[in-house]
């Protein structure tokens, strides 16, 4: 699992079926780059949040057929990206 | 497998039902730090070896577990400069 920090909301009205009405959030790594994530457990703009990925994304959605690679599993409650 | 060393706790109180109340750990692969589930129950500053993909699901309670990465393993003794762990031996 990664520890990434949520940039924003993406709205996606267009989407595969497999996607469902799951929240879509921005999320930056520590490298910098954008990725967006799945979001069941409802992160804010600013949380630092951790991520599970590949076929591990799938399980921690509600339904585990849901087409995604990239969960929030949970937010982090005290985090400073130093250390 | 990765080997990785341990850097604090990781509390996340909101977190997905699936996570259950497994204990997570900030660990540092290389330079750049990442989150495992901890299934050996290990302390910071531990050397410890990491599994991911699927094994990391198995390993860390069952098959549906959404974790992509678990500790499986805390090592005896390694030195990160050596090549050969069981000739390095610092701990």
């Amino acid at each position: 699992m990664e520890i990434m920090q949520v940039m924003g909301r993406l709205v996606c009205t267009q989407r595969v079926a497999g996607l469902g009405h799951m929240h879509l959030r921005i999320l930056q790594n520590n490298k910098g780059k954008k990725l967006v994530a799945v979001d069941p457990v409802g992160a804010r703009e600013g949380n630092w949040v951790f991520t599970s990925s590949g076929s591990a994304a799938r399980f921690a959605c509600p339904d585990p057929s849901t087409q995604t690679d990239l969960t929030i599993g949970g937010i982090i409650d005290f985090w400073s990206p130093d250390g | 497998m990765l080997i990785c060393k341990v850097v604090k706790p990781l509390v996340s109180t909101n977190r997905i039902p699936g996570f259950e109340h497994r204990h997570l750990q900030v660990v540092l692969d290389g330079s750049s730090k990442k989150v495992a589930v901890d299934a050996v129950g290990c302390k910071p500053d531990d050397w410890v070896i990491c599994v991911g993909s699927s094994a990391a699901r198995e390993a860390a309670g069952s098959k549906s577990y959404p974790s992509d990465l678990t500790i499986v393993g805390i090592i005896d003794h390694w030195d990160p400069d050596s090549s050969n762990p069981s000739v390095g031996g610092e701990k």
